[in-house]
């Protein structure tokens, strides 16, 4: 008899994980995730603007500039979406350098593609369509590796941040961009309000997906805060690990090195 | 995060403004990928400028990033008026006002940019609001600018003028403290001799109560010794 067939209780948490609010298959949440960016893809940048009043903006020049980019550097933006972070870095690491934009989704990556090409952004830029769990890359690969708002939509994220630990070059860097725990109760109850009574309504109007956003917000909740975070990334391998709360620690910036 | 919003600002409004520029972005490609990294004592962190001409579409990136800085320079915002209106670039060097580390010919380069910059607002604004309107609207503002200057000037001269004659009739500080002084002299005089005319008041009213007291006495006496005498 296997280990796992001892203890039935053990052997279920391990094969289930959560999906918002709800516990589902470990199997069933990367196509659950993947339906919900399928169907915000076309407004996901549009919605980002008005749910957070623009501010993603300066959370994500935050990143950059903590970042420590430097022309020449490769840079692998992972689950980079409509790659906001892509367009800047490219600009950064000029000539010499490169940026990967990677992402689970076809749907999320086709629309950045498009974006950055009609941007003029061509040069530096390849895109991947990769599961952060196992990158598809050689180790000792990437300079700096960004994961913004992505990480909380991975399943097993302890396997994806060993994954990102290999393929970062020795004295490379993880950059985590991700909601987190408010630091104020207030702000916490604010935001609660906020997030599950008027973001699905944005949601419903702009978006015609009230449900995508829904587990938008409740997958927030279900996302580990600043210290696990933290304590994960040590786990992974991870030296020096900090974060820095933003706008009161609605999201946080989390930054380790491998060394 | 005040520091990306600031940053944020500035790139769109250099970006807007360079777009706006008559030459163009085109002398943004002798800059191209260098870096020029300011850091103001006001505000206590770095700001850098980015040539970013990879794209085509030339642009400059700020960020707060040093490590690609091809100069740097630590001044204050103060220096940097100063600079521009005077040029003495050297001097301010010499009175540790100005740190430039690094190629000196990035930072000329960028100060070139920014003086050669020359937007054709009228051709702009009648972009917006139409030929007749914007001549209406420069035709105003030059006459505002004309009594501006005429106001400026006018201020100037009286205030050269009043410093010359009205200056000599300016009361000094040390005018003033003597003038203090003896203010506080004569208020020391003042009072002793209100003092003074206090003491003689009350020696005045003890001296009248006196009399009054010794005629009711006299005149008590004198009429008891009349009874006396008639009863007798």
């Amino acid at each position: 008899m296997s280990g796992q067939d001892q203890n039935p209780q053990k052997n279920g948490s391990e094969k289930t994980t959560h999906f918002g609010y709800k516990t589902v298959e470990k199997t069933d949440k990367a196509s659950m995730v993947a339906s919900v960016f399928h169907s915000v893809a076309q407004q996901y940048d549009v919605m980002n603007d008005l749910m957070s009043f623009g501010i993603h903006r300066l959370w994500k020049r935050f990143t950059i500039d903590a970042s420590g980019v430097r022309p020449g550097n490769k840079v692998l933006d992972l689950a980079g979406g409509t790659g906001d972070l892509t367009a800047k870095f490219s600009k950064l690491v000029g000539r010499e350098g490169k940026v990967v934009l990677a992402d689970i989704n076809s749907s999320m990556l086709n629309v950045g593609r498009d974006k950055l090409r009609d941007k003029g952004l061509v040069q530096n830029i390849e895109y991947v369509q990769a599961n952060a769990e196992s990158l598809p890359f050689e180790e000792n690969t990437f300079d700096i590796v960004t994961i913004a708002f992505g990480l909380r939509n991975v399943t097993d994220k302890d396997k994806a941040l060993r994954s990102i630990y290999s393929v970062l070059k020795p004295g490379g860097r993880l950059l985590v961009l991700e909601f987190s725990k408010p630091e104020h109760e207030f702000v916490n109850k604010a935001y609660d309000f906020y997030s599950f009574n008027i973001l699905p309504k944005i949601g419903q109007i702009v978006a015609k997906d009230g449900d995508s956003y829904q587990y938008l917000a409740e997958s927030i909740r279900m996302h580990p805060d600043q210290e696990t975070l933290k304590s994960m990334m040590e786990n992974a391998g991870f030296d020096q690990t900090s974060y820095k709360n933003l706008t009161g620690g609605v999201v946080a910036l989390h930054k380790g090195y491998k060394f | 995060m005040h520091q990306q919003a600031l940053c944020s600002a500035l790139e769109i409004l250099i970006n807007k403004t360079l777009l706006l520029n008559e030459g163009g972005t085109g002398d943004l490609t002798r800059l191209s990928q260098q870096t020029l990294t300011i850091i103001l004592q006001e505000l206590g962190y770095p700001i850098s400028f980015s040539v970013d001409t990879s794209s085509g579409n030339n642009q400059i990136l700020v960020t707060t990033l040093t490590q690609r800085s091809d100069c740097t320079i630590k001044t204050s915002i103060k220096t940097l008026i100063q600079l521009q209106k005077e040029k003495k670039l050297t001097e301010l060097i010499k009175q540790d006002k100005l740190d430039i580390d690094g190629d000196i010919k990035t930072a000329q380069g960028f100060a070139h940019l920014a003086e050669s910059i020359e937007i054709d607002w009228q051709s702009e604004i009648a972009k917006h609001i139409g030929d007749v309107a914007t001549y209406k609207l420069s035709k105003f503002t030059d006459k505002l600018r004309s009594k501006l200057v005429f106001a400026a000037k006018q201020i100037t001269a009286d205030s050269s003028e009043w410093l010359v004659h009205e200056k000599r009739l300016v009361v000094t500080s040390s005018q003033i403290k003597l003038f203090s002084s003896q203010v506080d002299e004569l208020s020391c005089q003042a009072s002793g001799l209100e003092q003074r005319i206090e003491q003689l008041t009350n020696l005045m009213s003890d001296t009248a109560q006196a009399y009054t007291t010794t005629n009711s006495t006299t005149s008590n006496t004198t009429s008891t010794t009349t009874s006396t005498t008639t009863k007798n």
